[in-house]
């Protein structure tokens, strides 16, 4: 029954994405706008689809139809319905589901969004394009990846249930959702790259068109790697958060091209220029995506993620190669219609500073991309396995890392064009004694290392040039008469809260990455032991909780005579395994982290505990929270006529009465304003 | 003169601040910051990608104690990696190696990032000679000078 109606599910969504291509094409060819507006339709006949597909699973995952092969696999009886519901994306075939259901999603969204403009050819090459992605999944489900195969003989009475690290935690159901509508929601500006590059229309109207759906991706995907993070710090018990293990580099990879694309579109919107260069970021985001996609889940490389080994791989990689094969081959067919009318004047002004952002971010990706998949290259090339692990990740992207903390702050208070080393002198004074102290006090409270200490000062002065941005919009509005809080609200205002998130993460990330410490002590009951000041007692073992899905064992454990933490061993019926679930003490100043290493062997013994202390861990929760919250600001609707003249309160052709978008507020306000 | 005096000042600070930062990270290593220093480099071959150090798994910890051992022994970091390698093969190393084909690894993106480099240099370059053929004239100077004067005039 489940099966059925999953795969009719399947098929609708199939047929009415293949259709819907077909039509577009069709309607495009023959100008023909009813057929255009049939997209619509055929829209929402995936998501249909898509939705029937969703039900049939999430019906047979709760109803433990153990007739299916996917549920066979991946569920129980035993395990809580919350996990259960997760498990739709807890392995490859059922994920694929997740992926169309976002998909079509989103394909609805852009017919809803765009419906006045259906019979528009670049909304149409847009929504053709999108079918075509959603065809090729919905063929991925019907082909290598069906999660509606029914068992061959016999119905099992029970499974296995998800992998056991997969049912440990809240966060394991809320961080692939939204991975997934970063992933995907990278199709839309995809789409509308392909759209003008077909239609000719390369002007900066499919920007115009795709800048909130670019920015609502990449918000979701920063808050899927954020969250996907903070789920392997509060369940892997190693004690870290980034492994640079292929999946989180999988997901990293879009992300960097992803931010690298939203700086340089600002250029484009402003002068007109890398035209060519903006439209490889969006496809290299779109393929990357697909790319990542391949190598987590078709199982080549080895990782925590790559549950399966799977026939899937091949698809995945002809479909990369076709979306860079057609992207590649769109630009050279436009060539002449790329070339970009303007040009830099100065590397000294915004539009130059720019450029370095996207040579780092560039650089950045090339070296995840580069230690991702070099370990493939060189067996291939050698026949031996070699690691390439974090401490090579670490020290190649720190060096781009300190660049962008750099860029960062001088940045935003560049001008457009070209910038004085007068002018600079002013707008970077306080933010460089922000960073001068932000480097000495810490020195002087005892950090030491070069890497943290530098990276502390040029966070504090892009903190500070960031903040000096907000202070100076706030100013202007308060000067209109204006709620002061719309200083951050638009692209500019919202990208420098944006920044200070980066920021503070940045901070985080160095601290913990430098001043971790970390002992495992053999503890008799009552006994102590200290790291970096902290007091830790172990009190005992709590009597073993034993419920249907896992056997719990824990132990009671004193941070600083103070609050019981409770770090625990889980052993899952069906696993061999025991999975440790730490305990952590989060504080601003720092977290204490406890992991059961190993139980006593008798009652009342020892217990083998470990207790790692990492300074400012919870900022990097903070630091990403901010960012989202940046980004949501960043895509509000400003009102557009913010800097029209108001002719009562300013002197005519004064520098801040001229007419501009928002991104250019700082340019716009007189230096008196800005010389302390 | 005054104007420039709190950049000195920033200067002198800065540099006191990362000479303090750098010989206080010089302190002689003991042996148990030199067991993590091996072991966070290396692999553990039970688990996905993490190290020794890391990792709680019963073979990350025996090679954690092997790596004490001879760290204790005296051997330096060197022989204890080229042990380890001969023990597990180059897979154990975190580290790619750095001769041999495993060089283009470290030395690939540095070469990209040079190149890049040169191709915006180049870009500026050429932008800049296009835009330095249109020279302001003597009334182009004029005109601005006159909306200049109107501007500061309150």
């Amino acid at each position: 029954m489940n099966a059925a109606l999953g795969t009719a599910g399947v098929v609708l969504g199939t047929a009415a994405s293949v259709l819907g291509a077909i039509t577009m094409v069709v309607g495009l060819r023959g100008r023909r706008p009813s057929l255009l507006r049939l997209g619509r339709s055929y829209a929402w006949l995936v998501l249909g689809g898509a939705l029937l597909a969703t039900f049939a699973m999430q019906s047979a995952l709760i109803g433990h139809d153990f007739s299916l092969a996917y549920v066979a696999r991946n569920g129980s009886r035993s395990t809580p319905v919350f996990y259960t519901i997760a498990s739709m994306w807890g392995a490859l075939e059922g994920s694929i589901i997740l992926w169309v259901l976002v998909l079509s999603c989103y394909l609805v969204a852009v017919v809803r969004r765009f419906r006045h403009r259906l019979d528009d050819p670049l909304v149409g090459w847009a929504l053709m394009v999108m079918f075509v992605v959603s065809a090729f999944f919905f063929l991925l489900i019907l082909g290598p990846a069906n999660p509606f195969t029914v068992v061959s003989g016999a119905v099992p009475l029970d499974g296995p249930g998800p992998n056991p690290l997969l049912q440990n935690h809240i966060l394991m159901a809320i961080h692939p959702p939204f991975l997934y509508l970063g992933y995907v929601g990278f199709t839309v500006p995809f789409a509308f790259a392909i759209a003008a590059l077909v239609t000719g229309r390369l002007g900066e109207g499919w920007l115009g068109a795709t800048r909130r759906w670019t920015l609502l991706a990449w918000g979701c995907l920063t808050i899927g790697i954020v969250l996907g993070s903070w789920w392997s710090y509060e369940v892997l018990g190693w004690g870290g958060y980034w492994a640079w293990d292929p999946v989180e580099n999988a997901s990293f990879l879009p992300w960097l091209t992803g931010t690298a694309f939203l700086h340089s579109v600002i250029i484009q919107e402003r002068r007109g220029m890398l035209r060519v260069w903006n439209l490889s970021l969006v496809m290299a985001t779109f393929s990357l995506t697909i790319l990542g996609t391949f190598l987590t889940r078709s199982g080549v490389l080895d990782s925590v993620h790559s549950f399966t080994e799977s026939p899937i791989g091949p698809w995945l990689l002809s479909f990369f190669a076709l979306v860079v094969v057609v992207s590649v081959g769109l630009i050279g067919w436009r060539g002449d219609r790329l070339r970009s009318p303007g040009s830099i004047d100065s590397p000294l002004s915004r539009e130059g500073i720019f450029l370095a952002n996207n040579v780092a971010f560039a650089a950045f990706a090339f070296v995840v991309l580069l230690g991702t998949v070099f370990p493939l290259v060189y067996e291939s090339l050698r026949g031996e396995q070699i690691s390439v692990g974090a401490p090579y990740f670490n020290r190649m992207t720190m060096p781009v890392g300190m660049t962008l903390l750099f860029l960062m702050a001088v940045a935003p208070v560049l001008p457009w064009r070209k910038a004085s080393g007068e002018l600079l002198r002013t707008r970077l004074l306080w933010p460089a004694v922000a960073g001068t102290a932000g480097m000495a006090l810490p020195v002087l409270f005892g950090a030491r290392g070069t890497a943290p200490v530098v990276a502390f000062g040029l966070a504090s002065f892009a903190a500070a040039a960031a903040l000096r941005q907000i202070v100076l919009a706030a100013r202007v509005l308060r000067r209109e008469r204006r709620p002061v809080l719309g200083a951050l609200v638009g692209r500019a205002n919202g990208g420098m809260v944006v920044h200070l998130g980066v920021i503070v993460l940045a901070v985080a990330f160095a601290a913990s990455s430098s001043y971790t410490s970390s002992s495992q002590f053999r503890l008799d009951e009552g006994q102590s032991a200290s790291v970096s000041g902290h007091e830790v007692t172990y009190l005992g073992m709590n009597e073993p909780r034993v419920t249907r899905q896992k056997t719990v064992r824990s132990a009671r454990v004193r941070v600083d005579g103070d609050q019981v933490y409770e770090p625990a061993l889980n052993q899952f019926p069906n696993a061999t395994q025991t999975i440790p679930t730490p305990s952590v003490r989060s504080r601003l100043i720092d977290d204490v982290y406890l992991v059961l290493v190993a139980p006593p062997a008798e009652k009342g013994g020892s217990a083998l505990i470990k207790v790692i202390v990492g300074p400012l861990v919870m900022w990097l929760w903070v630091g990403g929270a901010i960012m989202a919250a940046g980004s949501v600001l960043a895509a509000w609707p400003t009102s557009r006529r913010r800097f029209e003249p108001t002719p009562a309160s300013e002197p005519v052709g004064a520098p801040s009465t001229r007419s501009e978008s928002d991104d250019t507020l700082p340019d716009t306000l007189p230096d008196t304003l800005v010389a302390p | 003169m005054r104007r420039r005096a709190p950049w000195f000042v920033m200067v002198v600070v800065i540099a006191a601040s990362l000479f303090v930062a750098a010989v206080g990270d010089r302190s002689p290593r003991s042996e148990a910051d030199r067991v993590d220093a091996v072991s966070s480099e290396v692999r553990c071959p039970t688990c996905r990608g993490q190290s020794v150090r890391e990792s709680n798994a019963p073979a990350a910890q025996a090679i954690r104690g092997e790596i004490a051992r001879r760290v204790r022994a005296g051997e330096d970091d060197g022989t204890i990696r080229s042990y380890l390698v001969s023990r597990y093969g180059e897979k154990v190393l975190l580290n790619p190696p750095r001769s041999g084909v495993g060089a283009l690894v470290w030395a690939l993106p540095v070469a990209a990032v040079v190149v890049a480099l040169a191709a915006v240099a180049t870009a500026l370059r050429r932008w800049r000679g296009a835009s330095s053929g249109v020279v302001p004239s003597v009334s182009d100077r004029a005109l601005v000078a006159a909306a200049r004067s109107v501007k500061d005039e309150p």
